[in-house]
């Protein structure tokens, strides 16, 4: 499904190159749950923002479904975007001004869905999300835990093939944590592919496969479950 | 303290210097255009206010109506001021009069010969002994109260004198006209001293003949001259207008009988305050320079609003700022600052901006002041403005601009922000909090209320600009009733030995092939015309009716065509018959079965004969309707020469019309104006006002886009991270542009909504001063409101380009 090769991402500051991402190669299956560890600034983030095409590497390939990604313009590449990939992020990203449910809506209305289909997509998850009585509330009425729901419920909005999670659990609580692990292990039983970046070993214990990053290189995949 | 607070200040300012300079700009301009207007209106509202006494002075102006005419005008019988000071010794302090010149002439020069040198006096006129007590210009020599006393003296303007005798002293010295010598009795001082007044030397009234003088005396309908009182202080103004109707009323009674008239009307004398003078426009035969005060008003509101505008957008990039600093403040009261410590350090920061765009402000206005006075037709300087009677005012008013200012834009981010709470401020927008600790309204609102503020009056000056401009093009393109293109109008001297020689002047003046008509005239489009009362058959029925004369071939030269009977015939010695011309107008007002061939009679026993009517022309402005018209011929005696010359051959014309001036008057200059020219002259308020109104929207369109693009900037960057992600949810350029966009262009679209009618008013006003205008179509108002947004989206747009180029994960890292 997923496969890169080579990727590589320097980042210039004020005439300073910092190397984030040193050819990093890897193949991601169609299904899987593979979770991204490593220390701070071993450039687990880097390349999940790499993989989620919202930036753009220094080298190597990106092959998307087969497809040579970094080929495309910018136009493809926000199509492809939103119709195969869900984020969901450790601080959320939710948009304060938009209700619950108006963030859960926003990839349909930029997926061009009619209002109707929109409003029976959005209760449908709300409802298994268990946020219906949260649906008029701004994100800054909710908990943290609470508030990654409303991330999750809107990265599978448009039922995305995959969904990748930057240390989704990092701003929660243990209980919390538990409860949007659960809900992206219940995702990957059902067929969405997973990449997550976290710190947390009882995290990764979800996924299929750990990927180990270090100073931008991959040292070490194991796979954790058949 | 306070210098921490300065130095904290500078440091902020600098490290969001771009905000600061936008700022900084916008602010500038503001009050650099608020400046300009201020000086303006106040140079217009000093007029005639710095005589000594001046509250006690008054132009006396004439109201008469005879059968069913009415007509207000400036001027009174030369008799009326030594008659007032004689009779209201009591009442009266001074009373003065002044000869009309025609002001609507610029080129009616007078020419004064001192060594052999001729020299061009624009206005020279003529007064009696008192002119001096009523107006006391400082006198740099000779004695205001003697000068005028003798026959044959004359008192010139400083700048005269220079013109004339350089360095050398004046006094005593003698100018020669084409009629007599006068001796200079007095230099006095014009500068400075704005008034209606606009002589450049003034000759003694004595110098007139005596029979000159008996006849002026010996007549009360006889309108040339200008009267002015001074009243004493304790004189009742409306008491002293009473008893002076009631003198005059006995004295015309008296003249009428003993001149056996048979009139039925009445003339009533008013008294007008000197310093209303310059803004009455409803006088016949008043200084065309006069100014309408709403004009005055209008330029009043605009300078408020562009200042109001400047301040908006302080008080909004401020706001939208301290946004930014919401969590410094919060560090800040942890650490135990009080409010009023905050304010301080807010008010400072402002106080340091305010200062700067004054700076900056004053410099500008430095700096395009001579392109400003050029534009309005005045001498003004900030020095002088600033060292003026109102000066003080005037500085006072900018320091506590610049303290107005400061606090009210300092005022809001100390106070609000020093009143928040930690949760709100994590919150984001949600800026103004009750007592509680609910939020009441969002600064957002705020915001959003005073960018449609600039809104209205941005689309309120463009829409007032687009309709001022197809009023002054309706007028250019609309018919006037003749051609006005290439004829010269050429000022006659006014002496006999010229008048004898004036048809063979024009005779000579044809002979050339770059000139193909030629005409003497009276009476020219765009001129002064005169009033005369006329009566056809019943002599009780007068009528004032406008009065030219022309030459022989003034009708053809002008493509004036003819509706009925003839044109007048050749000019016969022998034929002593008046034949007089009239227009349509007149033809309606005359009500009569058979015109040609009947007889005009004048008051004073001149009778005509009507031959023909003439299509209606505009002989006067666009401010009146056609007006009935009197034409006589006039064979001899004339004002003007009136010339047309073939296109494109105006030097080879203007050559040949030096050469024959030349021969004909050896010590005269040759004065023309094009016709076309002077009848566009007519409007130069109104074209100022144009210019003015394009370069004050263009102003503010300016500063308000600068104000737009700084908010907008500021709000893009506050929702930098919410636009990342909703690129990353998928959202197109096109999407965040529109969503970027639209809440701007909702504010403008209100803003016109709002502007509209209040345009409407006042340009149907402003229109009502024409007697033809155009219709206000909905169009302007679409086009101006268009433009509006156009702008608004353009000046966001630009600012969102970088925003949507910007890659989604770039937004995501930006806290």
């Amino acid at each position: 499904m997923v496969i890169t090769e080579g990727l590589t991402k320097v980042f210039k500051a004020e005439g300073v190159e910092t190397i984030a991402l040193r050819g990093v190669s890897l193949k991601v299956e169609r299904g899987d749950f593979i979770t991204v560890m490593g220390p701070s600034g071993c450039g687990k983030t880097t390349l999940l923002n790499l993989l989620g095409l919202i930036d753009e590497p220094s080298a190597g390939k990106y092959y998307f479904f087969g497809q040579d990604v970094y080929s495309m313009n910018e136009r493809q590449k926000t199509e492809l975007r939103k119709r195969n990939i869900g984020f969901v992020f450790q601080n959320f990203n939710l948009i304060d001004d938009l209700t619950v449910y108006e963030n859960i809506e926003l990839p349909l209305v930029y997926l061009g869905w009619k209002k109707k289909e929109r409003k029976e997509r959005v209760e449908e998850v709300v409802g298994n999300m268990k946020l219906s009585h949260k649906k008029r509330l701004f994100p800054a009425q909710l908990s943290g835990g609470q508030q990654q729901r409303v991330a999750v419920a809107r990265a599978i909005i448009a039922k995305p093939p995959l969904i990748l999670a930057d240390e989704p659990t990092g701003n929660l609580d243990s209980i919390h944590g538990e409860e949007v692990m659960n809900i992206l292990g219940n995702l990957n039983k059902e067929g969405t592919t997973i990449i997550m970046v976290t710190h947390s070993q009882s995290d990764a214990a979800f996924s299929r496969k750990i990927v180990h990053l270090f100073d931008g290189q991959i040292i070490n995949e194991n796979i954790t479950k058949v | 303290m306070f210098v921490n607070y300065l130095k904290i200040g500078f440091r902020i300012l600098y490290r969001q210097r771009s905000y600061s300079l936008l700022n900084i700009i916008g602010l500038a301009m503001g009050i650099a255009v608020f400046v300009f207007i201020f000086l303006y209106v106040q140079s217009e509202l000093r007029y005639d206010k710095h005589w000594s006494g001046s509250e006690n002075i008054y132009r006396i102006t004439t109201d008469y109506r005879v059968s069913e005419n009415s007509e207000q005008i400036a001027l009174t019988p030369f008799l009326l001021a030594e008659k007032i000071q004689n009779n209201f010794p009591e009442e009266v302090e001074y009373s003065t009069k002044i000869f009309f010149s025609d002001p609507s002439d610029v080129n009616d020069m007078s020419s004064l010969i001192y060594n052999d040198e001729v020299y061009e006096v624009p206005d020279i006129t003529i007064g009696d002994s008192n002119v001096f007590r009523v107006f006391d210009y400082y006198f740099v020599e000779g004695n205001k109260d003697l000068s005028l006393t003798k026959p044959n003296t004359m008192v010139i303007s400083t700048q005269v004198a220079e013109m004339i005798f350089g360095d050398e002293m004046a006094l005593g010295k003698k100018l020669k006209t084409h009629i007599r010598e006068y001796t200079i009795t007095g230099v006095f001082e014009k500068r400075c001293k704005p008034s209606h007044l606009s002589f450049d030397a003034i000759v003694s009234v004595n110098s007139l003949t005596e029979k000159n003088i008996e006849l002026l005396n010996s007549d009360w309908f006889w309108m040339n001259c200008y009267t002015y009182v001074k009243l004493k202080p304790e004189t009742n103004y409306h008491d002293f207008e009473n008893a002076l109707n009631d003198f005059s009323g006995r004295e015309i009674k008296k003249f009428v009988e003993k001149a056996k008239i048979n009139i039925n009307g009445y003339t009533d004398y008013s008294l007008e305050k000197i310093s209303n003078v310059h803004f009455n426009k409803v006088l016949l035969y008043d200084n065309p320079g006069n100014t309408d005060k709403i004009y005055l008003i209008v330029f009043a509101i605009i300078a408020g609003f562009i200042l109001l505008t400047a301040s908006i957008n302080y008080i909004n990039l401020a706001t939208a700022r301290s946004l930014k600093r919401a969590k410094e403040i919060g560090v800040l009261k942890v650490l135990g600052a009080v409010r009023y410590q905050l304010s301080l350090q807010y008010i400072s920061e402002s106080l340091i901006l305010t200062t700067l765009a004054f700076v900056i402000a004053l410099s500008l206005v430095e700096l395009l002041m001579p392109q400003f006075n050029h534009l309005v037709g005045k001498d003004l300087t900030l020095v002088g403005s600033l060292f003026s009677q109102g000066g003080i005012i005037f500085g006072s008013l900018l320091v506590l601009l610049i303290f107005v200012l400061s606090i009210i834009s300092g005022i809001f981010p100390a106070f609000v922000l020093s009143y928040l709470k930690p949760v709100n401020v994590l919150k984001g927008n949600k800026m103004i909090v009750g007592k509680g600790g609910n939020q009441q309204y969002s600064a957002g609102r705020l915001r959003k209320f005073l960018v449609t503020i600039q809104y209205i009056v941005t689309i309120g000056m463009i829409i007032s600009t687009i309709i001022i401009y197809q009023q002054m093009m309706f007028l250019k393109k609309h018919d006037l009733g003749f051609k006005p293109e290439n004829v010269m109008v050429i000022n006659l001297p006014q002496d006999t030995t010229f008048n004898d020689r004036a048809s063979e002047f024009i005779y000579e003046l044809s002979g050339e092939e770059s000139v193909e008509q030629v005409t003497l005239a009276g009476n020219a489009p765009g001129y002064t015309a005169g009033k005369r009362m006329f009566f056809t058959d019943d002599s009780s029925k007068i009528m004032s009716l406008n009065y030219f004369m022309v030459g022989q071939n003034y009708f053809k030269l002008l493509e004036i065509p003819l509706v009925e009977g003839r044109f007048f015939p050749e000019f016969d010695a022998k034929d002593s018959t008046v034949y007089y011309i009239i227009n349509q107008a007149a033809a309606d007002t005359l009500k009569m079965d058979t015109l040609i061939g009947h007889s005009l009679k004048t008051t004073f026993g001149l009778d005509g004969k009507i031959i023909g009517v003439v299509r209606n022309f505009h002989f006067s402005s666009f401010y009146k309707n056609i007006e009935p018209l009197v034409i006589a011929f006039s064979g001899k005696r004339a004002r003007y020469a009136l010339v047309r010359v073939k296109g494109g051959q105006h030097d080879v014309a203007l050559a040949h019309i030096n050469n024959v001036w030349n021969k004909y008057n050896r010590n005269q200059y040759l004065h023309y104006t094009y016709l076309d020219e002077k009848l566009t002259s007519l409007y130069n308020s109104d074209y100022k006002m144009l210019s003015l109104f394009t370069y004050f929207s263009i102003f503010v369109i300016f500063i308000s886009s600068l104000g737009l693009y700084g908010l907008s900037s500021f709000l893009i960057e506050q929702r930098t991270k919410e636009l990342g992600i909703r690129k990353i949810l998928g959202g197109t350029a096109n999407n965040i542009l529109l969503l970027l966009v639209k809440d701007y262009l909702k504010l403008v679209l209100l803003a016109g909504i709002i502007a509209s009618p209040l345009v409407y008013i006042l340009m149907s006003k402003w229109l009502s001063m024409f007697a033809i205008s155009i219709e206000i179509s909905t169009w302007y108002f679409v086009l101006g409101i268009l433009s509006a947004l156009i702008i608004a989206f353009t000046t966001v747009f630009i600012r969102v380009y970088k925003v949507i180029n910007k890659r989604p994960s770039l937004a995501l890292s930006y806290e």
